[in-house]
């Protein structure tokens, strides 16, 4: 322990007593640290996070039947089962899924779309409120803008039908759940439970909605059938196969797949792309660290000699080059990511307005900051144990009487 | 005194070394240094007192040996260096070098980032003794008392042998191996700090080795002058003989 100690002591007053040399170090260690970092952070930045929304916009999963036709619940539920299928809710006829609402904070009377919904909708941000009560909506980001309300207010909603010769008009408070964010919806919309939008549509038709207590004919009893229906795939690997199935059961369906193989190609592309400028950089990097800490211990061989001549072990010697690489490996870093904070937020208060989303264009998280950490004390002991232990294999005489 | 007690007992120890195709071989047929004795090694530069000397200080391991014993102490019993080296017990070699070895070189050896003090201290730290004065009252024996906290570099050359003598002295070993130790100073700075290693030696009642190139200097300080011949080999080869 005492050794271990005094090898500490000597080390530390070295280095201090060097603090030129020790700088000079440091410096050459976070010129190539920190551009390393900012590359890393531009490859997440850019490549990881924005290609990954691209890869994951639901917009890309969508999958749309052609031409409208017939189709029934229990098949689409049946779809949903599936491993492949992230959502599946039949629609209800376009013309008949209007609905009037009306806010007490604006004076504006708005005519929104009503897009049925559940559990799992996947325009919506993962874990957002959606409707479960029929009298429950989520607000389109232009719909909630216009009519001037937020969660937990109240609108008040609107239908009518020409019925029996003349102009029939119901209300319905609905409670405002949820905002869905702009991308999910860029028009005037309201994210209904089916169950609304299915209220509507029989209320159109003319028939009765006892639930709500709207009047009028029976419904027939057969089983219901929906023009269309919302499809979203697993993932966009998942499109294609989906599609071909749809079609082979005779189903026209539309997808957005030869974008999805443009986005694919591109990840891909890219991904090389940084991984190989990325080998090369740490290829450099630990070459650097490696050949300017070896110098370092060739040059303070006769100090190392010296300390052996008065009884240091050879085994004790070696932790002399680790300690010190080991400053230069975590001053270093501290230095390469101060660097890199400040490239970063150059960058990303340059180009940050460019993009579509808030997202930033250069970030590292924290387990990348301690990787970086990491790579370079490694790399560091790692050269410091290979030039201190070629040091400790002279003989002691031999160092001293080098000029 | 009673029977007398070899810390160095040498036979046929030989050392060889070959650099760029010029052989050079030192031979010691038969050494033997009593305990407390002061032993003068003189010769031209590039005989081979280095090499004795690193090997008498165990920072250098011989080519052969007949026999190697080291006796540090009164009481103990002779070790076998030569085994030791042999089994490659480095740490027993580097730890007998830190309890009775203290070495003076030519030049350097200080740590240049450690104060006087702190360098003179050196291995009574290692060592674990106390800070007792004895560091001080060495330094003032020195005269080098108002320097002890001054890194080594702003000291003159000088000074810096007389540190060099405090270090290897500080920790009381057994025995003090010189080598040169005045030979880049001046002359009459080279003979006052001479004498005053022999004498602080002589109280101490340390074992000491000096090499030197120059006779004259030491002629009248008592030391005993080991033989030293060197001659040619018809192969080409530089052979030194100490005895003694």
């Amino acid at each position: 322990m005492r050794r271990i100690f005094n090898i500490l002591r000597l080390a530390t007053r070295d280095y201090l007593h060097e603090w030129q040399m020790s700088g000079c170090f440091v410096l050459a260690l976070a010129a190539v640290l920190g551009p390393m970092m900012v590359l890393f952070g531009l490859k997440f930045g850019i490549v990881g996070s924005m290609l990954q929304d691209l890869v994951q916009d639901p917009r890309n999963r969508e999958i749309h039947p052609v031409t409208s036709g017939h189709y029934k619940k229990a098949w689409l539920d049946q779809l949903s089962q599936r491993p492949d299928v992230a959502f599946a809710i039949p629609l209800t006829r376009s013309i008949a899924a209007t609905i009037r609402l009306k806010s007490n904070s604006s004076p504006r009377i708005l005519s929104v779309e009503m897009i049925p919904t559940a559990k799992g909708e996947p325009l919506f941000e993962p874990g957002a409120a959606v409707p479960v009560k029929i009298d429950e909506i989520v607000l389109s980001a232009e719909a909630a803008r216009k009519l001037n309300v937020k969660v937990g207010d109240q609108v008040d909603g609107s239908l009518s039908r020409r019925f029996a010769g003349h102009k029939e008009r119901v209300h319905l408070p609905l409670k405002v759940v949820g905002v869905a964010r702009p991308r999910a919806f860029g028009r005037d919309g309201a994210f209904v439970t089916l169950a609304m939008a299915e209220a509507a549509e029989d209320f159109r038709d003319g028939h009765a909605v006892p639930d709500l207590g709207w009047k009028g004919d029976i419904i027939p009893d057969d089983v219901r059938t929906y023009p269309g229906f919302r499809l979203y795939a697993s993932s966009i690997y998942d499109v294609s196969s989906l599609r071909d199935e749809l079609a082979a059961q005779g189903l026209d369906v539309r997808t957005r797949s030869e974008d999805i193989d443009i986005v694919q190609r591109m990840d891909h592309n890219l991904t090389f792309v940084f991984w190989a400028i990325a080998v090369i950089g740490l290829f450099g990097f630990a070459l650097s660290l490696g050949a300017s800490l070896w110098a370092n211990v060739d040059r303070k061989r006769r100090e190392l000699s010296v300390l052996r001549l008065v009884g240091f072990r050879t085994g004790d010697i070696v932790w002399f080059p680790v300690i010190q690489s080991l400053y230069t490996a975590v001053l270093g870093w501290g230095l390469a990511a101060l660097i890199y904070q400040g490239v970063a937020s150059t960058i990303n208060r340059m180009l940050g307005g460019q993009l579509a989303n808030t997202q930033e264009v250069c970030r590292l998280l924290p387990d990348h900051y301690l990787i970086a950490l990491g790579l370079t004390v490694g790399s560091a002991i790692f050269a410091a144990i290979l030039a201190g232990l070629r040091s400790a294999r002279i003989e002691p005489s031999e160092g001293l009487r080098e000029i | 005194m009673g029977e007398k007690i070899l810390i160095y007992h040498l036979r046929d120890v030989v050392k060889t070394r070959e650099t760029e195709g010029a052989a050079f071989r030192l031979r010691v047929p038969s050494l033997q240094i009593a305990l407390g004795e002061k032993i003068a090694l003189i010769g031209e530069s590039g005989c081979g007192k280095s090499t004795l000397l690193d090997m008498l200080a165990m920072i250098l391991q011989p080519t052969e040996v007949g026999s190697f014993r080291f006796r540090p102490e009164r009481g103990g019993a002779p070790m076998d260096i030569s085994e030791l080296w042999a089994r490659r017990k480095y740490n027993r070699l580097g730890d007998l070098r830190k309890e009775c070895i203290g070495y003076v070189m030519q030049t350097g050896g200080l740590l240049p980032y450690m104060n006087v003090r702190e360098n003179m201290s050196l291995s009574r730290r290692l060592l674990g003794m106390p800070s007792d004065g004895t560091v001080e009252a060495l330094a003032r024996h020195l005269g080098i008392e108002r320097h002890l906290n001054k890194l080594p570099g702003l000291l003159s050359a000088g000074e810096r042998q007389r540190v060099a003598i405090g270090r290897a002295l500080a920790h009381r070993p057994s025995i003090v191996i010189a080598d040169e130790p005045t030979a880049s100073l001046d002359p009459i700075a080279a003979e006052r700090i001479m004498s005053l290693f022999i004498e602080l030696v002589e109280e101490l009642n340390i074992t000491v080795i000096i090499a030197s190139h120059a006779w004259r200097h030491i002629e009248r300080l008592g030391l005993r002058r080991l033989s030293h011949q060197s001659q040619r080999l018809k192969d080409g080869t530089t052979e030194s003989i100490v005895t003694g």
